[in-house]
């Protein structure tokens, strides 16, 4: 249905009017119109962009006024053409200048054009499915004993989405993808180890939008045993030239220990795109898991691992969702073994899926997110490049162009108007940016691979693939030429005509005007930039140099595979090397997340009470804390012949916040003290003793508090082994682990990591962060140097009597480079005074992201503005000193 | 037979005037093309090409009634004339030549 009070674009209607044929307007115009309202149901700014670009696509000599195209050139054709003459012999007269104002402008644009690639990526994620203003992510939050939030998982559990869909009918569709722990994967006698094959629901293809290459979404699903590759799994299972066989109807095996499964290809999807929060290879119907987990399907508590979505009827507001929260709980568990009711204990949150990539940073999301945070950081820092770059120009442009007041004065006694004058240096500075626009594009295209790369991106730039890209440059240049050609236009055609022709100086340089207040600007900017990053290198170095409790330093980190059965034997094997010292088992390990938590109670004398704070575990045998060289301040160590999943009882060590926590503020006095750890539901809750108290170490980055934990001793889902190796022999050590592997698992090749990396990893986002901002700054600072440069020689040139004259009254050269350099003395310091508070504002809600950080000390107040400083002496040192040390006949002989 | 020259793109849109008879219009030969063809049509190539064929004389339009919707404005409704008829069929005579003049072994052997 047509609504009548949606307005089309009135600017855009305006411009269509002024070059359409009048005959023609009435009915393109409504055939727009009609689009238009169509369009707009999908998003207004999309709607926007789209009648924009169509109307400026009509612009073609067949429906274009023949009159307007003529008009479009001056009328004064002759003046216009010595402007451009002017202005080309001017800018070959100047080469400096001109190549100091290109490299400017170009370098502000180019990187002006990669923030905005990198944005434009970064919001456009998840949009190209149909139905995404619709779907929503089922999280799940666990709520402690205290009414508090405890953790929020991206994930839900196995028996959500169906519950949720079949009572509620306002969730039309819901899909759960479910990663089967890697199967291996049987073409004949091919074998392919470890593919990724997610089990989904049918209505996963109601949901998302997964284009087909093969086959289609409605048979996709039909058979159980049926599966979905994309273009690259195809390309991996059957060959480059997969197309050329019909591959659909073809039977793969599927190994996973015992079960072994054949299924059928039933289509070939496209590649899931760059932008898109996941990424899987293959896609099966989910009803295959359920004779596989039986009664694990229908869990509604913990176990999370099912990524769940949800699509709710147009118009459906989520938090109506969330509210049946407590229904659902009541209605599928009731009260817990201890009395308390589940639905206080879990809640439920509805993200949008758009919202995911910048927003979502919960416990396991699928792939590492974006940030909206660090969105804003570059959007912001691209706009200032862009403005310094601009305001560069300016300075430049009317230092340069005041050399030319006898040309202005002449044309203004011959009788040009102010128009003219206006025309003829936007001209200038038109000529300027088109030259820059090329060099900018050229440098964007040098650089994005090198972005691409350190941002892991694929981000490509195709101006004519990419329509809003193209608009948007041209949009650009056009906003770009004004800007930064008004103010010297504007400025010059203002001047008195006999002070011009008299030749004498436009512009006193001694007074504060406008150009002092921009060159104000660019060091606020450039002093901002250099304290960010001085902060952010600060935090970075405090992280590196913290002693995380830990060690860190020649630890091998591997990840177990389920094929290897006798853990004990592929540990003394790996011991067996000389150069391999020592070796634990653990489920998680520091650098990791504390995700494991299970029910706990505390035995102060004789009665159990239950925690109240969350007491996260980690499964871990004898030989960790020696490995990690992590301090035991009480109590004993495990020793191998205690075995939780055999004995009886539980053995416990935990850290001192843990201690603390439970009140025990020495450690001794907490060693043999009883605690029940485990889950309610299985064998595995157990009393025991805690056995020791580890000194607190960082398990998890410096952006969290260290909590309490606990150590179990346990010797199931052990996921990984680490091992210490002697720095001098790392690579034969290698070596042996890699043969030990493959006597044991010869199907996986093993994944190792060293600690150190991953512990670097932890702050891969601020190590990105920190070496975008670096560059940033180098460019500021590079466009500021450029500026500072033309802006010297031009008060140098002005004053070049004046100097003169002090010389032969006795000035000496420090006085006359003090009498320089002063200016640039005060124009700092209001730099520093706009550029700190403001940029002191942004970073330390950054630094706040740490629990444990830096404080922003003095000296990194005062580095910023001497480093400025400093750059400002040695840029204009050269033209200075050179003033200063001139004969002053050379500058006071003529007249 | 120079005379009844037609782009691919004038040919698809002389053919679709004559599909939507009646209600051959902006959005809805737009719709159509982009529908059956499965490619974007921008509104500026579709009216220019709409003009450029009136003015050789392949097609006539006329307004239609004024409504409520869109803004009040008037569809411009196309349909296709006997010279546009014919050239229609020339380009389609002329296609089913070069078809017939293809020898059988061509298409084989790739």
């Amino acid at each position: 249905m047509e609504d009548l009070n949606i307005q089309p674009p009135r600017g855009a209607n305006r411009l269509l009017a002024f070059f359409c044929k009048t005959e023609y307007l009435e009915d393109i115009q409504g055939d727009l119109e009609e689009e238009y309202i169509l369009k707009h149901q999908k998003g207004h700014l999309k709607a926007l962009l789209w009648y924009y670009w169509q109307v400026i696509r009509l612009f073609r000599p067949g429906l274009t006024k023949s009159s307007k195209i003529n008009h479009l050139i001056p009328t004064n054709g002759s003046m216009f053409r010595n402007h451009l003459i002017v202005a080309i012999r001017n800018l070959w007269k100047y080469k400096s200048g001109t190549a100091i104002n290109i490299i400017g402008l170009s370098t502000g644009i180019c990187a002006f054009i990669l923030i905005a690639l990198f944005i434009q990526d970064e919001l456009s994620y998840d949009q190209h499915h149909v139905h995404a203003d619709n779907t929503y992510r089922l999280t799940v939050k666990n709520i402690d004993k205290n009414g508090e939030l405890s953790r929020h998982w991206a994930f839900a559990s196995a028996g959500h989405a169906q519950r949720l869909k079949a009572d509620y009918p306002e969730i039309t569709h819901a899909t759960r993808f479910y990663a089967w722990a890697f199967p291996d994967i049987q073409i004949g006698d091919k074998v392919f180890p470890s593919e990724q094959v997610v089990f989904a629901d049918k209505d996963v293809f109601d949901v998302f939008t997964f284009p087909f290459i093969l086959g289609n979404a409605e048979s996709a699903f039909r058979e159980i045993k049926s599966i979905v590759l994309t273009e690259q799994s195809a390309i991996r299972l059957f060959g480059n030239d997969w197309r050329n066989d019909d591959i659909l109807g073809k039977t793969i095996q599927i190994t996973r220990d015992a079960t072994k499964a054949s299924f059928v290809v039933s289509g070939v999807m496209e590649d899931m795109p760059e932008n898109q929060h996941f990424h899987f290879e293959y896609l099966a119907p989910i009803e295959f898991l359920e004779p596989v987990f039986g009664e694990g399907m229908n869990n509604v508590t913990g176990n999370y691992n099912w990524l769940t979505y949800l699509r709710l009827q147009e118009g459906t507001d989520p938090r109506r969702i969330e509210q049946y929260k407590d229904d659902f709980f009541d209605k599928y568990v009731g009260l817990f073994e201890n009395g308390i009711p589940a639905k206080k204990a879990y809640d439920f949150e509805l993200q949008p899926l758009l919202s995911i990539h910048l927003n979502s940073h919960l416990e396991g999301e699928i792939e590492s997110n974006g940030s909206l945070q660090q969105v804003y950081i570059f959007g912001t820092v691209g706009i200032l490049l862009l403005v310094v770059a601009c305001i560069n120009y300016m300075n430049l442009a009317t230092s340069h162009f005041s050399r030319r007041t006898k040309e202005v004065g002449v044309r203004k006694a011959i009788g040009a108007q102010k128009s003219s004058l206006i025309q003829q240096f936007l001209t200038e500075s038109l000529m300027v940016n088109l030259l820059s626009f090329p060099v900018a594009i050229m440098l964007t295209w040098l650089a994005l691979p090198y972005l691409n790369d350190f941002m892991g991106k694929q981000l490509t730039f195709n101006m004519l693939e990419n329509g809003e890209l193209l608009l948007g440059l041209i949009l650009l240049l056009v906003m770009v030429a004004i800007i930064s050609g008004s103010y010297p236009a504007l400025f010059l055609s203002r001047i008195n005509l006999i002070q011009a022709l008299k030749g004498e100086a436009a512009i006193n340089s001694n007074k504060w005007n406008f150009r002092s207040w921009l060159i104000t600007f660019q060091y606020a900017v450039t002093i901002g930039l250099l304290f960010t990053l001085a902060v952010i290198e600060g935090q970075m170095k405090f992280i590196q140099n913290s002693d995380p409790g830990y060690r860190k330093d020649q630890i091998l980190h591997l990840s177990m595979s389920r094929n290897i059965r006798n853990l004990d034997v592929f540990k003394n094997e790996l011991l067996s090397h000389p150069a391999i010292h020592k070796a634990t088992y653990a489920s998680r390990v520091p650098t990791g997340r504390l995700a494991d938590n299970w029910n706990s109670a505390f035995f102060n004398d004789q009665t159990a009470v239950e925690t109240t704070f969350r007491l996260p575990f980690i499964l871990a045998d004898e030989d960790f804390l020696e490995t990690f060289e992590i301090e035991l301040v009480a109590g004993k160590n495990f020793t191998a012949a205690m075995e939780m999943s055999t004995d009886s009882v539980g053995y416990y060590l935990v850290n001192r916040a843990a201690a603390k926590a439970l009140g025990f503020d020495d450690p001794e006095d907490i060693v043999g003290r009883k605690l029940s750890y485990g889950n309610y539901d299985d064998h595995t809750y157990k009393a025991g003793r805690i056995l020791g108290v580890t000194e607190d170490f960082h398990f998890e980055s410096l952006h969290s508090e260290i909590t309490p934990m606990v150590i179990l001793k346990g010797d199931w889902n052990m996921r990984t082994i680490c091992m210490q190796i002697s720095p001098g022999d790392v690579q034969s050590a290698l070596a042996h682990v890699e043969e030990t592997w493959t006597k044991f698992d010869p199907i996986n090749s093993p994944e190792y990591q060293f600690m150190d990396d991953l512990f670097d990893q932890q702050y891969q986002a601020e190590e990105r962060l920190s070496t975008m901002i670096k560059v940033f700054t180098v460019i500021a600072v590079l466009i500021g140097c450029l500026g500072l440069i033309g802006m010297v020689g031009f008060i140098i040139d002005t004053r070049y009597k004046e100097i003169g004259i002090r010389k032969v009254l006795g000035a000496s050269v420090f006085s006359i480079i003090s009498m320089i350099g002063q200016r640039f003395l005060i124009l700092i310091g209001i730099g520093c005074l706009v550029a700190l508070p403001t940029s002191y504002f942004f970073i330390s809600g950054w630094l706040d992201g740490f629990v444990y950080h830096i404080n922003i000390g003095l000296l990194l107040v005062i580095l910023p503005a001497v480093a400025t400083l400093v750059l400002t002496l040695i840029t204009i040192s050269y033209q200075t000193l050179k003033a200063s040390l001139i004969n002053p006949v050379e500058c006071l002989k003529d007249e | 037979m120079k005379d009844f020259q037609l782009g691919e793109f004038e040919e698809i849109v002389l053919l679709t005037v004559a599909i939507l008879f009646g209600d051959a219009y902006g959005v809805t030969l737009k719709a159509e093309i982009e529908s059956r063809l499965n490619r974007k049509v921008s509104i500026g190539a579709l009216q220019s090409a709409l003009r450029r064929m009136e003015e050789k004389g392949y097609l006539n339009s006329e307004f239609g009634e004024a409504t409520a919707m869109r803004g009040g404005k008037r569809k411009r409704f196309f349909t296709v004339t006997d010279l546009g008829k014919k050239a229609l069929a020339v380009s389609r005579d002329t296609r089913n030549q070069l078809w017939d003049a293809i020898p059988d072994v061509a298409f084989k052997i790739v």
